[in-house]
């Protein structure tokens, strides 16, 4: 770094210097007037003035200091400084004319052309100004062509019909009218033989005239009216049956030609009258169709009543006829069952007359028994001796009772006396039995202590032990045998 | 020379009293810089005394004070004597500001 720069930057931050420590002193001026001491606020500011010296001392000391100089940092922390202006956000040309394109901000002037926006087509909103097309509304306003109303099905179906009916009788009158020349012809030609007509009672109604068809004898509620030239007319107007045949060659009498065609009214006022006069001859057809129609439903219906009233009356009739039997059969049966019950009660009453019988002839009978064992009684009751025999069985059967008795009480003495015996020889024996241990014990002892001694006398002693002690035991077991023999012999006696 | 009269006000009480604003303008800086001085050093120490603090900052205000005066003096058109005066009155406790 040059020396003058050295200079300005040690002169900058002098001034930097002060700036800070004056700046730090009305910070504590500022804390003074308002009582209100922030030490570390005040560390902070000391910190920066601390930072600028330090800074100062350096370079004073000649020593660059490295890092961005504090003058450099001297700007608030907002952000502000050294950020881009909206100058330089612009190209280098900065040409920005209203020739150019327009962002996209929505912003646009009257220089610019608007997007085509009157050419758009309306939203779905239903907001259609009078200079546009009418939605398909019935809102119509007397501006507006009202549009043809729509016409049902049957009324199409009437329209068709009524368009080919008039289309029949333009034929016809062309038919008539070519007809006409020829019967001129046939009248000025007397030489030419007619073919004689059928002569025929019923008047011949035209080919083309419509018939009435009888599978429609009722209107229906949506049929036109029926045209002027009605069918029923055509009959009406016979010719007559020709008597000759030179009648034949009179010309036919043509109807009269149909009025022409009213032409279509204009006016509002003509329509609206033309529409209620239709309306009106539409809502008479349909009452007289209606009429019709009610009263074949009602002939229709009368006549399945009657028809039901009929199947239910032979229907009654059966059931009646089915009771009738039935009530009969129980009529039979109830007098069948009526004598039966008459047998019954008469039988069962000769039964109980049977049964009465027998037991009075028991009680008779009985009353005889009683009667004379009452008499044979009385015959004994009058001797009063007592039987000598029967004296000595009683004194007999006494003295066996005593004898039998002291017979017992001598037994039982003997059985004690036998017990103590028998207590005492048990006791002696298992005196005896103990000894024979003890004497077992020490032949044991003594063979062990000699083990010295040659084998066979050891042997022979132990045989002597054995045998000694099966002695005893026999003699124990057959001891307690005769004492139990003896005891039960005892008993028994 | 009564034209450039700013009431009893002469022309050399009024650089008096800008000369004197001047000094305490200095004197006030120089305060400041002394205080914010002695903070850095009581911030190097670690300690801060709000004694001495307040000490410096006391006279500070009062500079602040006497320089409202004479600023107030140099508006008004005062004479020295008036703004002695003020001074008294405005002090309440009888000194008068320097």
């Amino acid at each position: 770094m040059r020396k003058g720069a050295l200079k300005k930057k040690q002169r900058q931050l002098e001034e930097l210097h002060l700036d800070r420590r004056e700046a730090l002193g009305e910070l504590v001026l500022g804390m003074y007037v308002q009582n209100s001491w922030d030490d570390d606020l005040l560390a902070r500011g000391s910190a920066e003035v601390a930072e600028v010296e330090t800074e100062l001392n350096e370079l004073i000391a000649g020593k660059e200091p490295e890092g961005p100089s504090a003058t450099e940092k001297d700007f608030p922390v907002t952000g502000e400084h050294r950020l881009p202006t909206m100058e330089q956000d612009y190209p280098a040309t900065g040409e920005y004319t209203a020739e150019h394109t327009v962002p996209v901000t929505g912003e646009h002037t009257s220089e610019q052309p608007l997007p085509d926006s009157g050419e758009h087509d309306y939203p779905a909103t239903g907001e259609y100004t009078a200079e546009h097309s009418l939605p398909e509304s019935a809102e119509h306003t007397a501006e507006h062509e009202a549009a043809a109303p729509k016409l049902t099905r049957a009324e199409k179906k009437a329209a068709k019909k009524e368009k080919r009916e008039r289309e029949r009788r333009a034929k016809e009158e062309a038919k008539a009218a070519e007809a006409e020349p020829q019967t001129a012809e046939q009248k000025t030609v007397v030489t030419e033989p007619a073919k004689p007509s059928e002569p025929t009672g019923t008047p011949t109604p035209s080919a083309a005239a419509p018939t009435p068809s009888a599978a429609a004898p009722t209107p229906s509620a949506t049929a036109s009216t029926p045209s002027a030239p009605a069918p029923a007319s055509t009959p009406a107007t016979p010719e007559k049956p020709a008597a000759k045949p030179s009648e034949t060659k009179k010309p036919i009498e043509v109807p009269p030609p149909p009025a022409p065609p009213e032409p279509e009214p204009t006016d509002p006022l003509d329509l609206l009258e033309k529409q209620i006069t239709d309306s009106e001859a539409k809502a008479k057809t349909a009452l007289e169709a209606a009429k019709a129609s009610r009263q074949a439903d009602a002939q229709t219906e009368l006549a399945a009543i009657t028809r039901e009233v009929e199947s239910g009356r032979g229907e009654l009739d059966e059931a009646l006829k089915r009771t009738a039997a039935a009530i009969a059969a129980a009529e039979e049966k109830a007098a069948q069952a009526e004598a039966r019950l008459t047998r019954e009660t008469a039988s069962s009453r000769e039964a109980a007359a049977e049964w009465v019988r027998g037991q009075a002839a028991e009680i008779e009978a009985d009353a005889a028994l009683a009667a004379e064992m009452s008499g044979k009684q009385e015959e004994p009751a009058q001797s009063g001796d007592p039987d000598p025999v029967l004296a000595a069985r009683v004194t007999s059967l006494e003295a066996e009772l005593a004898a039998e008795k002291a017979a017992k009480e001598e037994a039982l003495a003997k059985a004690a006396a036998r017990l103590q015996e028998i207590e005492q020889s048990a006791k002696l024996a298992e005196a005896r039995v103990e000894a024979a241990e003890a004497a077992a014990t020490e032949a044991q002892s003594k063979a062990a202590a000699a083990p010295a001694s040659d084998g066979a006398s050891e042997a022979e002693a132990r045989e002597a032990a054995v045998n000694w002690l099966r002695g005893q035991i026999s003699a124990l077991r057959q001891e307690i045998a005769k004492s139990d023999e003896t005891g039960k012999q005892e008993g028994g006696s | 020379m009564a034209l450039f009269n700013r009431g009893g006000q002469s022309g050399r009480e009024r650089r008096a009293m800008q000369d004197h604003l001047r000094e305490l303008d200095e004197m006030r800086r120089s305060n400041l810089s002394d205080l914010g001085q002695m903070t850095v050093e009581m911030a190097a120490q670690g300690r801060f005394d709000r004694q001495r603090l307040s000490e410096g900052a006391a006279e500070v205000v009062k500079i602040d004070r006497e320089a409202d005066l004479i600023a107030r003096g140099l508006e008004e058109g005062l004479t020295l004597q008036e703004l002695e005066d003020l001074a008294r009155g405005v002090d309440g406790s009888g000194s008068s500001a320097e």
